[in-house]
């Protein structure tokens, strides 16, 4: 074996090169795999971040670059001028995008008034233009370590702002309802209608011309006797109290000393959370009896009886989400990394109590628990959201940080689920990638090391509604294959096809840059293979090539990186993992498959069957030049109509009735209305051959049909039989 | 409204029969159409659980507008044409009740006939009836504006001189047309579905409903009441589906999606065979009352403040 490729494949199966090996050096400084080559300077590019997360109506968060374009579609005029606004307003964007980059936190309006500043005059006054016409003002936020934290307290607190309001509206209109109870109930009391209470209610220049006395005296005996029953009258007074006491949702400007503010609904662990919600558990309570009391009596369907023992008996185990659905909800941020961080999730998600939690990832390859053996790909990571999915209820959102912004609609529909939500969002930890926040976090989910992925048990009832694997690359594929363009040795354009692997992403991370050896170019040889090719092979096939992938280092030359045999296990176990979920999004699903093979199977052996028992009949038509017979005859018309009525038998069409009282009013006896007010015949033996005719000649549309006379004995009948005939 | 409170409020329901919407006794005509749309209304009443005290029905002036009286609900017996106004006036100050509007072809279609325009367009969710006999009844007799052109009434003793105005193809020409339909009072159990898909949609339901006058146009509807296949059923899965047995009479069926506004343009347009069905739905036309946001509270101070600034515009101070 040749000396090169036997120190290469030392390294892929001990991850150490033997020590006379001149590849035995650190990984160049600025590695990257060779598919991020064209995003070195991401500044320069217009991308998601950062983002401006909104205050006010409209979009909760939006991108800078797509707050600059609506700005510059309301402001830029057409044409050069137009041009130049636009070319001018795009580079101060580029240098917002640096500044947000590193600087502090800083709203989109300030960003633009320091990098405006620097401008010459006439820049100054351009800009000014755009900047008036920007939609939208909020914290810039970049796609860094603390971006999950910040985007979801924002969605969230926008989510709450929505159910505050809400919730005021539907307090305050009980409130005045209830007070509209009350008030009409003293309005027609004995006491409004005293003289001096009588004079309150007029203006006071008319006073004087009233007498008050003679009016209460003459009011007093139009006043209700007894008016609202006790009973009832505590109830609403009750409920009055409690809507106006209730510190959950305060009236704006009243600052109550009781009302709890949304910072108090946010917690970073879980037993803070669940202990401040079993202290309130007695005001939402009440508050929940609250309403449903008052609703029930401002639609006047409170039934004592009935009612009474079940609000008596509300406690708060009673509670489902959808009733907590009216309450905040609480916010719990939890590290990954946290020690007992399963534990406190499992409590979080089945306390009943209505919260949503963040959970923070940070690192995706740990090392397993003995810690000289493999590594544990995503332990804690992914598959806790995945843990999460099987309470069922729970909303479960999976996703780098790089896209949020994607997913904000799905991120506010989760936080507006009625019931637990967990979003799991992975954000590398400053300073362990080689790469910008941004891309490190984009190729967690472009390797399927971190999928996006979301689980909405308000979609439907089954998994393949409820479950989602859109917006990762290519899911239908184990790894997305990206096209790259190289040039070769004779700067020749070279095209491959290259997939983005889960050993691609760890490229980039410095803790793990041991596992990787670069090869020099001298040194390619057949025994490399790329890494999807090696994960692909069966372990035999597998054997015989050395797994690498693509990179370049900081002058963009391309190189070849060996991968070791631990890292690579990593792979294929981070590859096993993206296809149960695929499994779970219907996608290459093995069950269904199975099932599909054993259906066609079944098929073509009924089509063969079919086809040698029709063979013979082939043959003996084709012998004498016949066409071959029909497969199967059409179905004979098997539905007959139902055998007309006999005319002779008197009869209503009740169906065509018009309801016009004529028959029911002529012969009450004979005629009645059925359930539905249409006539049919009670006994014609309540009546006369010459009542039923009437009656058919009064209906208005014919429906009415007398038949033959039943009494021979009955005068005149030879006129009424002529008179019945168009009738029958 | 919370989930405890619909489930208690599930507890609680009430089951009505149609004698619990029966008011006074009908004093229309011997025969009159009138009766079957009332049948049906009561029907749908009682099917739907309307509570009476949580159902009002407004009218103008005519035959049709008698109908008020002879249901035990709330109601208002409004003036000439006026009968849409008032209704939308309920809607905005109470959109917790089930608003229908009786109102008839000389009712509507003439003197109140810019309201009816402008009540399609404000789309507020209320049920109208149309009841279009072709004459203008209560007063024994006059051409009305869907007077087939050739009617001979006390005003038009020569017979009339116009074409009929067709309250369809108006109704489906106005902006934000929601729901528009036409039913006829001889076929009782689509006259029923149809006032009951037009209830359930939310937004201004317009029901045509050809109603026959056996007093004064004695024989205006007879071929169509006498001969079932002049009539067309418009039948889709989105409309409303024939019954087997009114199938075996009313065999001329055509399948229409009411989504499909043009078709129903182009079948409102016919006057023979009477299309029967609905012609048109789009139930994401906004309601007037959800734009104008309606759900505001308006406390008794404000309320009286309003009152009170009114009618200081015209209170004359004693010197």
């Amino acid at each position: 074996m040749d000396s090169r490729l036997r120190s290469q494949v030392v390294f892929h199966l001990t991850g150490r090169l033997p020590d006379d090996d001149e590849a035995g050096q650190p990984l160049p400084a600025g590695l990257r795999p060779a598919l991020l080559a064209p995003y070195r300077q991401l500044e320069s590019i217009r991308h998601d971040f950062p983002v401006v997360l909104a205050a006010g109506a409209g979009e909760y968060v939006v991108s800078l670059s797509a707050a600059v374009d609506g700005a510059l579609r309301a402001a830029a005029p057409q044409g050069l001028q137009g041009e130049a606004m636009c070319k001018r307003a795009l580079h101060v964007e580029r240098l917002i995008r640096e500044a947000a980059a590193g600087g502090a936190p800083r709203t989109l309006l300030q960003a633009w008034d320091e990098v405006v500043a620097g401008c010459d005059e006439a820049w100054r006054r351009e800009m000014t233009i755009v900047r008036d016409a920007l939609a939208v003002d909020g914290e810039l936020a970049g796609c860094d370590a603390r971006l999950s934290s910040r985007f979801l307290r924002h969605a969230w607190a926008v989510v709450q702002g929505e159910k505050a309001r809400a919730a005021r509206v539907r307090i305050d209109a009980l409130v005045l309802r209830l007070e509209g109870i009350l008030r009409a109930d003293y309005a027609r009391s004995a006491v409004a209608f005293q003289a001096a209470n009588l004079q309150q209610t007029f203006g006071g220049t008319h006073q004087a011309l009233f007498n008050f006395a003679t009016m209460s005296r003459l009011l007093a005996p139009a006043a209700s006797q007894g008016g609202l029953e006790p009973p009832r009258r505590a109830r609403i007074e009750w409920a009055l109290r409690t809507l106006r006491e209730q510190g959950f949702y305060p009236a704006p400007g009243d600052p109550g000393a009781r009302s709890a503010g949304i910072d108090d609904f946010a917690f970073d662990n879980v037993p803070a959370a669940l202990d401040a919600y079993r202290q309130r558990l007695p005001d939402v309570l009440s508050l929940l009896k609250a309403l449903s009391l008052a609703e029930l009596e401002v639609e006047g369907q409170f039934v004592e009886q009935l009612h009474a023992p079940i609000f008596d008996g509300m406690q708060s185990q009673d509670f489902t989400a959808t009733d907590l659905q009216f309450f905040p909800d609480y916010l719990v941020t939890l590290d990954s990394d946290a020690p007992g961080v399963q534990a406190d999730l499992v409590n979080a998600l089945a306390s009943g109590m209505p919260t949503k939690v963040l959970l923070e990832v940070r690192d995706l390859l740990e090392e397993a628990a003995p810690g000289q053996g493999r590594f544990s790909f995503g332990m804690r990571g992914s598959q806790l959201a995945s843990m999460a999915m099987t309470f069922g209820d729970a909303y479960v959102l999976q996703s780098t940080a790089s896209n949020l912004l994607q997913l904000r609609d799905r991120i506010q529909r989760g936080l507006r689920h009625a019931g637990p939500a967990l979003f799991s969002v992975y954000a590398p930890a400053d300073g362990e990638s080689t790469l910008p926040g941004y891309l490190a976090s984009a190729s967690a989910m472009q390797s399927r090391a971190f999928p996006a992925f979301s689980y909405d048990p308000g979609m439907g009832s089954d998994s393949a509604t409820r479950f989602s694997l859109e917006n990762n690359p290519q899911p239908d594929a184990d790894w997305p294959l990206e096209s790259l363009i190289y040039a070769d040795q004779d700067l020749q354009a070279v095209t491959e096809e290259l997939a983005f692997t889960f050993v691609d992403f760890l490229l980039a991370d410095r803790r793990h840059s041991r596992h990787f050896a670069v090869v020099p170019r001298a040194h390619w040889g057949e025994g490399l293979i790329s890494a999807r090719q090696w994960l692909e092979s069966p372990p035999a096939d597998a054997a015989t090539g050395l797994p690498s992938i693509l990179a370049v280092d900081d002058a963009d030359l391309l190189c070849r990186v060996i991968v070791d045999e631990r890292m690579m296990r990593a792979a294929q176990r981070c590859r096993d993992a993206w296809h149960r979920l695929q499994e779970l999004a219907g996608i290459h699903d093995s069950r269904a498959e199975a099932l599909l093979a054993r259906e066609k199977a079944l098929w073509e052996q009924a089509r063969a069957i079919e086809v040698a028992a029709l063979a013979p009949a082939v043959t003996a038509a084709a012998q004498a030049g016949l066409a071959p017979p029909a497969v199967a005859a059409p179905l004979a018309a098997t539905a007959e109509d139902e055998a007309a009525p006999n005319p002779d038998v008197a009869y209503i069409e009740t169906l065509r009735c018009s309801s016009c009282n004529e028959c029911t009013l002529a012969s009450p006896k004979m005629f009645a209305y059925d359930q539905n007010k249409q006539a049919y015949i009670t006994d014609l033996k309540t009546g006369s051959y010459r009542q039923l005719v009437e009656a058919a000649e009064s209906c208005q549309v014919s429906v009415i049909h007398p038949g033959k006379p039943w009494n021979p004995d009955e005068p005149g009948l030879e006129e009424l039989i002529e008179r019945a005939r168009p009738f029958l | 409204m919370s989930a405890a409170t619909l489930c208690l409020h599930h507890f609680a329901e009430e089951n009505y029969a149609l004698e619990d919407y029966q008011g006074g006794v009908p004093r229309w005509c011997k025969g009159c159409g009138d009766n079957a749309i009332l049948a049906a209304i009561q029907r749908l009443c009682r099917d739907e659980s309307l509570r009476p005290e949580k159902t009002v029905f407004v009218s103008g002036i005519g035959c049709s507008s008698r109908l008020p009286h002879y249901m035990r609900t709330y109601g208002f017996h409004g003036i000439h044409g006026r009968a849409l106004p008032i209704a939308e006036g309920i809607k905005l100050a109470r959109p917790d009740l089930h608003v229908f509007v009786n109102t008839g072809d000389g009712d509507c279609c003439s003197i109140g006939a810019a309201h009816w325009i402008h009540a399609i367009r404000y789309n507020m969710n209320m049920t109208v009836l149309l009841h279009d006999n072709h004459i203008y009844g209560l007063t024994k007799k006059q051409a009305s504006p869907t007077s087939p052109v050739g009617t001979r009434s006390n005003t038009t003793p020569r017979g009339s001189y116009l074409d009929a105005l067709s309250p369809l193809t108006v109704t489906l020409g106005v902006q934000n047309v929601s729901f528009v339909a036409q039913a006829v009072d001889w076929i009782p159990e689509s006259l029923f579905q149809i006032l009951t898909a037009a209830y359930r949609h939310r937004g201004f339901s317009f029901v045509r409903i050809l109603q026959r006058c056996p007093e004064f146009v004695g024989n205006m509807f007879e071929p169509w009441v006498h001969d079932p296949q002049r009539m067309l059923m418009l039948t889709h899965a989105d409309g409303i589906r024939v019954s087997p047995a009114l199938q075996k009479i009313y065999r001329n069926q055509l399948p229409h999606d009411p989504a499909d506004i043009n078709r129903a343009r182009e079948i409102a347009s016919s006057e023979d065979p009477i299309p029967v069905g609905i012609l048109y739905r789009n139930p994401e036309v906004p309601c007037y009352e959800d734009l104008r946001g309606a759900g505001k509270l308006r406390t008794a101070d404000q309320v009286r403040g309003a009152l009170d600034a009114e009618l200081d515009k015209f209170t004359v101070w004693p010197q």
